[in-house]
């Protein structure tokens, strides 16, 4: 959020939570995801996004990402697309998938770094009420899955145990409403006037 | 500012298209969100040839899966375990004995057969797969117990059936479990649930051996 005397983190820092985030698709550290759903889910799916959002936060003023600036007036579609990757990712058959196919970990690897720089240019683009229409959905959206991840009784991913998928859901619950806060925090702040709107 | 916009909303509907595109193919038309009910969604719109995969029951006897299928114009329900196995595979254990019984009472021999085949050839012998069916009080005119008589096909009879193994503590395994109907010819027609017995049972009879 680029408010009045904040700056965006060198690309580094970005670059590295992504590094770090995919390191955990390749093999060593692969059977922290493979065994637990908590690693996957509530570790290294938002470190993606988070790789993304830094990572877009350094090069959102450069030229060749203002060109599609007119694609996405007031963060529109970018909140969209990111939306709907997130949803993909958050079905129990493709989390099954990604630890099952490689060609699947890649894409979701690769989307979900895309979602979070989507984010990025959308937020920086949109005004707090459109921001609190996806925020909410995000948030309710995040809750409601990791509470039934929690509560069902049903295994959900034939990767996992019904034990992790447990804490898998009370860590994606957790992550909404740390998500609801932040943005809420930001907003008491006065940090989310749109940098631009056009 | 108005042309832009034009260009978002046009952006923002092809995106919400190829997105929804994307989640209606993964879940066969929003049919399906987790892989067991993908599978079953596929199984029951296009059954598959089993594997003709060499196995062996407990008193050794050596043949292949298709072979042993093919023994009589019966509709096999089959189940999946490892004869250690204190959790699921005790659950599907008594649906089967249940399963077992009905078949007994309405004279269903002919028609339907049981079989469990075991996933873990390096730990279930001939012995285990004995004291399985002494534990279970198979009987063997209905209920059948094999395992493969080579470790190294397992993987190919797991994918063949969905079957996803995954190690859980104190050296047992979790699997998702299920009833899965087959025909004498060897194709897999069918998984229902395995609380739903009485289903498969049904089922089984409706099939054309």
């Amino acid at each position: 959020m680029s408010g009045v005397g904040w700056r965006p983190p060198s690309a580094w820092i970005g670059l590295s939570v992504c590094v770090l985030g995919s390191a955990l698709s390749v093999p060593p550290a692969r059977s922290l995801i493979e065994q637990s759903m908590v690693w996957h889910m509530v570790v290294q799916m938002p470190m993606l996004v988070a790789g993304g959002w830094l990572l877009a936060g350094s090069s959102i003023d450069r030229p060749g990402t203002r060109r599609f600036s007119d694609w996405n007036q007031y963060g529109l579609t970018g909140f969209i697309v990111s939306q709907l990757i997130a949803a993909y990712w958050m079905l129990p058959l493709t989390i099954d998938r990604a630890v099952v196919l490689p060609q699947a970990d890649a894409l979701k690897l690769l989307s979900l770094v895309a979602c979070g720089g989507m984010l990025k240019a959308s937020f920086t683009r949109s005004p707090a009420v459109l921001q609190m229409f996806f925020v909410g959905y995000a948030v309710s959206m995040l809750v409601s899955a990791g509470v039934f991840l929690a509560t069902t009784d049903r295994r959900l991913c034939n990767a996992y145990s019904l034990d992790t998928q447990w804490n898998a859901g009370i860590g994606v619950a957790a992550l909404g409403i740390a998500l609801g806060c932040a943005w809420a925090w930001q907003l008491v702040r006065g940090n989310l006037q749109p940098a631009r709107s056009s | 500012m108005a042309a832009g916009l034009w260009k978002t909303f046009a952006a923002s509907a092809v995106a919400t298209a190829l997105g929804l595109a994307c989640l209606l193919q993964a879940t066969a038309l929003g049919n399906a969100f987790t892989t067991e009910t993908l599978r079953r969604t596929e199984v029951a719109n296009a059954p598959a040839l089993v594997p003709d995969l060499a196995v062996h029951d407990a008193a050794g006897h050596g043949s292949t899966l298709r072979q042993l299928l093919a023994a009589g114009e019966r509709v096999w329900i089959i189940d999946f375990v490892y004869t250690r196995c204190q959790t699921v595979c005790t659950t599907l254990g008594s649906v089967f004995q249940q399963l077992q019984l009905q078949i007994q009472e309405r004279g269903l021999d002919g028609r339907v057969g049981l079989l469990s085949v075991s996933f873990d050839p390096a730990h279930d012998t001939a012995d285990s797969l004995k004291a399985y069916g002494d534990r279970m009080r198979m009987d063997p005119a209905i209920w059948r117990v094999v395992t493969l008589s080579s470790a190294l096909d397992r993987r190919e009879l797991l994918d063949a059936f969905g079957i996803m193994v995954i190690p859980a503590p104190l050296g047992e395994f979790e699997h998702n479990a299920a009833l899965h109907l087959v025909t004498a010819s060897g194709m897999l027609v069918r998984i229902i649930d395995y609380d739903d017995a009485r289903r498969a049972l049904e089922t089984a009879l409706g099939v054309n051996p």
